[in-house]
């Protein structure tokens, strides 16, 4: 610039200029789509920074790392901010549903099909394509994790298995998860008839009181990583988080693990998922195989969970609305909201959203849960 | 290279080992509900 200094200009290239309007969308979506934006705003300003040249952001310079590089290393590599936004979502989540309808936490398991049935297909169109796309084991779970629909279980395991992908997988889950609305109520509809939809359900759940909810985390935690031991950072924070709300005395904590800490930690995860897709490592062929990956391993998900409550309406005396099946993603509220308003379409009477609120969050326990299970076969 | 049996391990037994976990949690948290309602219940009789 003026002979001074070298200036950007130069050295964008097409492809910075694709993920530029790539990141404009990402914005575009968060801000006046109101998708997910508490996520896509900063994804989108990361992928932003990062594509103007020059910046060092994600670069080593005179043997210092960049700022975004600093906290994708400190925060991304090392496992903490996944591991902490967990703490935030247990002091954010009511288990009350769950325990007092047990039998969803076995829906928010039979939705995590999908997560497997992904990891399979992938691995056999990497199989199908050798030389286009270089998908092993550990690729495929990766990819398979995004059918999970949960952001920080996707950046862990992704991080663990295939620090590579770790932009796509992640952009692929937390875009899919806003876009729950648009991929579930045609599934939905497909597998179940108008009558199965109206099955009305009682609007109120069995009381749960106060011990139990205080013995669930505990319990919980102490179930989950003995019998799987490497959940333990994610169902260790998020049982911890739970237990800081509903015990009652730990409000200040509670209280800071639910908004200040988490909100953190968002911009943090944002920034530095965003920072890692660079024109040079997202602009690939397998990038688009990793979002159309997503779609199936989302749709298979709740496809397993709708055709799971199925089964379950076959050897229970009083029949569940199949649909709750649905919300066994992870996508906290947006499943159970898709099913709240497809409930009352069908059966005005109905009202199922605390209904579905217990899948839907044993299905963050259910992706933690595979987590584990991926890693601890293939970590 | 990939090996099959490999992927078939993870992902039956993946996703069994799934299932299985979550299942016995709900069985867990049924029972844990029964004791505690019926201590509860006790409690409020005593009262």
């Amino acid at each position: 610039m003026f002979g001074l200094y070298e200036s950007a200009f130069g050295a964008l290239t097409w492809g910075n200029i694709v993920m530029l309007l790539i990141a404009g969308l990402l914005i575009y979506l968060g801000i006046a789509r109101k998708m997910e934006p508490l996520l896509l705003v900063p994804i989108g300003f990361g992928v932003l920074l990062v594509n103007l040249p020059l910046g060092g952001l994600m670069e080593v310079t005179d043997g210092e790392p960049g700022l975004l590089l600093r906290v994708f290393q400190g925060g991304i590599t090392t496992e903490l901010i996944p591991a902490f936004i967990f703490l935030g979502l247990g002091a954010l989540t009511d288990f009350g549903p769950l325990i007092a309808n047990p039998k969803t936490l076995i829906l928010g398991a039979g939705a995590q099909f999908g997560v497997f049935f992904a990891f399979i297909i992938a691995l056999l169109i990497g199989r199908a394509f050798p030389d286009f796309l270089e998908i092993g084991i550990e690729e495929a779970a990766a990819i398979g994790i995004i059918g999970g629909a949960d952001g920080p279980t996707t950046v862990f395991l992704t991080n663990k298995l295939a620090p590579d992908l770790i932009g796509m997988t992640a952009v692929a889950a937390y875009t899919y998860m806003a876009l729950v609305p648009i991929i579930q109520p045609p599934i939905i509809k497909a597998l179940t008839t108008k009558e199965e939809r109206a099955i009305y359900m009682k609007p109120q759940l069995k009381p749960v009181s106060r011990r139990q909810k205080l013995l669930f985390p505990v319990i919980a935690a102490v179930i989950i990583i003995l019998l799987v031991p490497r959940s333990a950072p994610l169902i260790g924070m998020f049982m911890f988080g739970n237990l800081l709300v509903v015990s009652g005395v730990t409000d200040r904590l509670a209280d800071t693990a639910a908004n200040a800490f988490m909100n953190i930690l968002t911009i943090l995860l944002g920034l530095s998922i965003g920072a890692f897709m660079s024109a040079e490592s997202f602009l690939q062929g397998e990038s688009l195989v990793i979002l159309g990956l997503g779609v199936i391993a989302f749709a298979a998900s709740t496809a397993a969970g709708i055709l799971l409550a199925k089964l379950m309406n076959l050897f229970i005396k009083e029949k569940i609305n199949p649909m709750i099946g649905a919300a066994g993603l992870s996508a906290v509220p947006m499943a159970s909201r898709v099913v709240q308003k497809m409930g009352q379409q069908a059966n005005p009477r109905n009202f199922l959203l605390m209904h579905a609120m217990g899948p839907n969050v044993a299905g963050v326990i259910g992706t933690a849960t595979a987590a584990g299970v991926f890693l601890g076969i293939l970590g | 290279m990939i090996d099959w049996g490999l992927v078939a391990k993870v992902a039956g037994a993946g996703f069994g080992v799934t299932i299985l976990v979550l299942t016995l949690l709900a069985i867990i948290v049924w029972l844990v509900s029964l004791v505690t309602r019926e201590s509860e219940s006790q409690g409020e009789e005593k009262k």
